[in-house]
């Protein structure tokens, strides 16, 4: 069955060693001739004009520069394909050499072919520079492409302005973006032999690519979105959970700062008002106390002063009781002592002779007092002694020793005797003495004048008064008279001497006597005196004790009234105490207030809790109000210090969470409330991890879903190449099986996220969270590796191809290889007709326009196998050539090529057999 | 010389060439799962790499379920050791998860912690002490396993990776010649039955 269009012929001219090679292309061909004659490079020829892009070309083990001078050694080397297309008939797709370079250049120009049009009239080839000109000869309009242009309009892509649209299109595809794997099967289909599975599966692919839209996926992208959020979520739930107390210690500061705040915004101006009153208070009732306390002071000075005065009229008054007691006393006393005296006059009388006996005794001893006792005993003794020698005197008067030596010796010797014989004489000097004792008795004859001598002694007597004087009678009896009147006195004084004391004594009290007396006529007289006034006196007693009681009592109440006045001192004195020193705290406050920052000019615009306390500030209040408020205006910058660190503490424990809140206040609020809701998080944490493990399985399911469309179509492409028998194969087919680990993977995710879709097994509080869940965990990190490593995951990934084969009777095999499968025949085939397959999905299939399609060593195919081929090729629009050394006669073209003498080869159409069954030729 | 350079631009094109072939070489297996970015490379250059280690004669082999070896037919002596103690190891690891009736195709999801390892010493420490293997010898064998890539140490267990493929093939290998084996004695049975008839 062959197409009305198609590959008509290919024409070779001056290229790969043939001189000229007319090749039939539309209908099956057999290309004989022995191996290494050009059969391959004929076909491989075909490459420059349909593979064209020259990354694609594929000339087995020659490299494409030695092929490109192989194909074009001149700049007359043409490769020609006609092709008949259903838009704009026969068509001549033609590529010719360059020339030296070896380049070559593209052309097109509706057909047919006529090789004589590329013959000068010379019969020389054309040369590629008078190409177009030659073919304009011929009517034919030429046109040279660069080969991204002619690949374009072969494989019908963007269309060139001006350009009718796919004017040389051969190959509609039904999708653009097959054109390079097309072209990839194609360069295959002219050396099918070297089909592999890897490039049978990338074709596989590509072909059914447009059915898997979108279909790479970067598994850890997409996880990594879908679960960024989650996971930042699930850092800030674990760190608050792990903070909790912190939280609620900062929810606890929190709420107590704001209290703090309303009671500071509420207070801050009854303060203020409290303060500015307070001086006036203070001043006024400083003032008033002051006051006060000195008018109790003044009258406690006058209460002093009273009192002193009385106490001053007490003891006057206790003095004067005494003295009148006294008095009273001393007048019972006089009265008891004088009892017995009635008169004056007996007491003076009894003082005068009291006196005349004192005067008496005082004479007596003021002589006894002239010499004393033993003094005048010793005169008296000498005044005896003189009366004994007076008397003596007085009794020898007439006769007497003297009277007879004056009357014997004259009186000169009785002078110097009576010298001799003084009493002085025994204490003379030793120079007024010459003491010879035998001359003493002569002495007293030789004696000098003057000298008393003594036997052995002369005394002198010049200077001695004589001893004795003769007085008369009278004169002694005068001198014995005065001797004896000395006597008595001196006896008397003696005796008054010895009474001297006595007579002291008794003068003593006579003196004393003298004075009691006296001192009784002066009590008498003061008795008298006093008798006279007690009764006035003890008027004044009276009185005087009266008032003395009156005085007490006073007193007693002044003590009273003192102790009130001290007291009430003493309040004052505290109140103004108390003053001053709410005076002095208020005003230490008010110099060093605590609300000086500036955060307290705008506190009222901060969060706070409205303060419900008391509108209205009494100034008695204000200082312990004001400390509180002091207190409050500290401990609120002391929870600001500390509330900022909490929040850093909690920052750095991992909840940042709410850090671009517009305001620490804000985001303190947002932390506490995240606390009090971590149950909450936990669940909305778990589903939000639900979703977006659904998210993330989403592209996983197009995977999957891709994966499975691949399948389905791998199914189709099956039916496709099961339609004819291949060889001996019961089974042929190309199945693709999955990289289980990948799969499974894929699968697990999709079913655990249709379970939480469904919310089968992830209960809520369930444990086994979609986070913790190990094989998922598993299954991700895998996909992860996978896709990283692939730079995303493809559904190619997915799967292998094996190649699944069956003889009768046998059981299915499956080779990841396809070389290995069979027979080296059943392999051909089974390449063939693969390749073949493919190609005819890629085409549009409204639009047949029949290619060629190229088996190499044909002669591995039996007969049968010759045939199956060429329907199936024919079925999905090919024509088949087979190249062997004999013919095949299961082609419609038998086609021999020829060696030249000049050692190039020759097919002409001359040369050409059409091999028909006879029944046909008969008819 | 062409083949040398061109060799040597192959090579340039495959920066883990050193890197895999160290492995290899080390009779080491790479399976996709636990290597995917080797695996890759290895996979994308195939046809590369299957040149350059033939060109160097070793024999790499790539099974389709994702794991890749250097073929040897006769190992050395110690790999010969290392391999029978390690086909030891996976078949009792195999025969105690049978018996515990886990699939064994999903051997790649089994845990072989120590819970595990002591249970199969239990079950079969007849046969391994006859191999003078303790439990310990067992986690050092399971050390070796993951040395030649039939193992993975992750979160505190060993994960069995598809290489362990290629023992349990040669069991199953085993088995069917058994069964053969069994069938052609039967059939031999029945053969001298037919003679005898």
């Amino acid at each position: 069955m062959s197409s009305d269009y198609g590959f008509q012929q290919l024409v070779l001219l001056n290229s790969a060693g043939y001189e000229r090679a007319e090749l039939p292309l539309d209908e099956s061909v057999s290309l004989i001739a022995p191996n290494n004659t050009g059969k391959t490079s004929l076909i491989n020829a075909l490459q420059y004009l349909l593979i064209i892009d020259k990354r694609h070309l594929d000339f087995g083990a020659h490299d494409k520069d030695k092929a490109r001078r192989f194909y074009f050694p001149s700049n007359s080397s043409y490769i020609l394909l006609e092709v008949t297309l259903p838009e704009s008939g026969s068509v001549v797709l033609g590529c010719v050499g360059k020339g030296f370079s070896h380049d070559y250049a593209y052309f097109a120009y509706r057909g047919p072919l006529k090789i004589e049009e590329y013959r000068l009239d010379n019969g020389k080839l054309v040369t590629q520079p008078q190409l177009l000109e030659q073919l304009a000869q011929h009517g034919r309009t030429a046109n040279f492409y660069s080969s991204t242009e002619f690949a374009e309009m072969v494989y019908g892509g963007a269309r060139k302005q001006g350009q009718t649209s796919s004017e040389f299109t051969v190959f509609r595809l039904e999708n653009r973006k097959d054109a390079n794997a097309y072209r990839q099967v194609l360069t295959r289909t002219l050396r099918l032999d070297k089909l592999s599975s890897g490039e049978v599966k990338r074709h596989l692919l590509q072909i059914f690519s447009r059915q898997l839209p979108d279909s790479v996926v970067d598994f850890k992208q997409e996880w990594d979105k879908a679960f960024a959020e989650v996971n930042q979520d699930r850092e800030q739930y674990r760190s608050a959970r792990n903070q909790q107390t912190l939280i609620d210690e900062l929810e606890r500061q929190q709420e107590e700062r704001l209290a703090i705040r309303g009671r500071i915004i509420a207070r801050r101006p009854l303060i203020d008002d409290g303060l500015e009153r307070w001086q006036n208070h203070y001043q006024t009732e400083s003032k008033n106390l002051q006051h006060q306390h000195d008018k109790l002071q003044e009258q406690e000075a006058d209460l002093l002063e009273r009192d002193r005065e009385q106490t001053r009229r007490q003891s006057e008054l206790n003095q004067q009781l005494e003295a009148l007691n006294k008095d009273e006393h001393r007048r019972r006393e006089l009265e008891n002592r004088l009892a017995l005296i009635n008169e004056r006059s007996q007491l003076e009388q009894q003082l005068a002779s009291t006196i005349t006996e004192r005067n008496r005794h005082i004479a007596l001893l003021d002589n006894a007092c002239g010499q004393p006792a033993p003094a005048i005993e010793h005169q008296l003794r000498r005044e005896n002694q003189e009366l004994s020698n007076l008397r003596k005197e007085q009794e020898t008067l007439s006769d007497n020793l003297y009277l007879t030596l004056k009357q014997q010796i004259s009186a000169e010797q009785l002078s110097i005797l009576n010298r001799g014989l003084n009493r002085q004489l025994l204490t003379l000097p030793p120079g007024d003495y010459q003491l010879e004792s035998q001359q003493l008795l002569q002495w007293l004859q030789d004696m000098p004048e003057d000298w008393f001598e003594l036997p052995g002694l002369n005394l002198s007597v010049a200077n001695q008064a004589p001893q004795y004087e003769q007085r008369s009678e009278k004169e002694v009896a005068q001198l014995i008279e005065d001797c004896r009147g000395r006597l008595r006195q001196l006896q008397e004084q003696k005796a008054a001497t010895e009474q001297l004391d006595t007579q002291k004594k008794r003068t003593e009290e006579l003196e004393q006597e003298v004075k009691s007396l006296e001192k009784d006529l002066e009590q008498f007289d003061e008795l008298a005196q006093l008798q006279k006034s007690c009764p006035d006196r003890l008027k004044a007693m009276e009185a005087a004790k009266q008032e003395l009681a009156e005085i007490e009592h006073a007193q007693k109440q002044a003590g009273a009234l003192q102790q009130a006045f001290r007291e009430q001192i003493q309040e004052v004195a505290n109140q103004r105490q108390a003053l001053d020193a709410e005076h002095q705290e208020i005003d230490g406050i008010r110099q060093n207030r605590g609300d000086t920052d500036d955060q307290f000019n705008w506190l009222a615009d901060l969060p706070h809790t409205p303060w419900v306390g008391d509108p209205v500030l009494p100034l008695d209040q204000l200082a312990k109000t004001l400390r509180d408020y002091q207190r409050d205006c500290y401990q609120l910058k002391e929870l600001d210090r500390e509330l900022h660190h909490q929040r850093i503490t909690l920052h750095s424990g991992g909840l940042t969470k709410f850090q671009y809140a517009p305001s620490p206040e804000e985001e303190i609020r947002l932390m506490v409330e995240f606390r009090h809701h971590l149950v909450r998080e936990a669940e909305a944490l778990e589903k939000k991890a639900r979703s977006a493990v659904v998210t993330v399985t989403a592209s996983l399911r197009d995977l999957r879903g891709n994966l499975q469309s691949f399948e389905n179509a791998m199914h189709e492409f099956n039916r496709l190449i099961s339609r004819r028998k291949l060889s001996d194969l019961k089974v042929f087919r190309i199945q693709p099986v999955h990289e289980n680990h990948l799969v499974e993977a894929i699968d697990l995710l999709i079913q655990t996220a249709e379970k939480v879709e469904s919310g089968e097994s992830f209960e809520l509080f369930n444990q086994s969270s979609v986070l913790d869940d190990r094989q998922l965990d598993y299954a991700r990190q895998l996909l992860i590796d996978e896709g990283s490593a692939r730079h995303g995951l493809k559904v190619a990934d997915l799967f292998r191809l094996t190649f699944e084969l069956a003889k009768e009777n046998q059981d299915v095999e499956s080779f990841d290889d396809i070389d290995s499968a069979a027979s080296n025949g059943t392999v051909l085939m089974a390449k063939l007709v693969t390749g073949l397959a493919m190609l005819h999905l890629m085409q549009d299939k409204r639009r047949s326009v029949q290619a060629l399609c190229y088996l190499d060593e044909a002669l591995a195919l039996d007969a049968a196998n010759q045939r199956s081929l060429i329907k199936t090729a024919s079925e999905f629009g090919f024509a088949l050539m087979f190249a062997s050394p004999s013919p095949l006669i299961t082609a419609h073209y038998c086609v021999p090529i020829q060696q030249m003498s000049n050692g190039k080869n020759h097919i002409s159409r001359k040369h050409w057999q059409i091999l028909q069954p006879l029944e046909t030729v008969e008819a | 010389m062409s083949n040398t350079s061109q060799f040597q631009q192959i090579a340039s094109n495959l920066p883990n060439l050193a890197h895999l072939f160290r492995w290899f070489n080390r009779g080491r297996h790479l399976n996709r799962i636990s290597e995917p970015v080797l695996w890759e490379e290895l996979e994308r250059n195939l046809d590369d790499y299957v040149a350059i280690f033939t060109a160097l004669g070793f024999d790499l082999r790539l099974d389709g379920r994702g794991f890749a070896w250097f073929h040897q037919d006769d190992g050395s002596s110690n790999t010969n050791k290392a391999t029978r103690q390690l086909a030891l190891l996976f078949m009792v690891i195999f025969d105690t998860q049978a018996d515990a009736g886990i699939p064994l195709m999903k051997f790649e999801h089994w845990r072989i912690d120590q819970t595990l390892l002591t249970t199969v010493f239990e079950q079969h420490q007849d046969l391994l002490e006859a191999e003078e293997l303790d439990l310990s010898g067992l986690v050092s064998l399971m050390r070796t396993a993951e040395n030649f890539g039939f193992a993975r140490y992750d979160g505190g267990a060993w994960q069995l990776l598809p290489a362990v493929c290629r023992y349990l093939d040669h069991y199953e290998e085993l088995a069917s010649q058994v069964d053969q084996d069994e069938d052609v004695s039967w059939a031999g049975d029945q053969d001298d039955e037919d003679n005898s008839l």
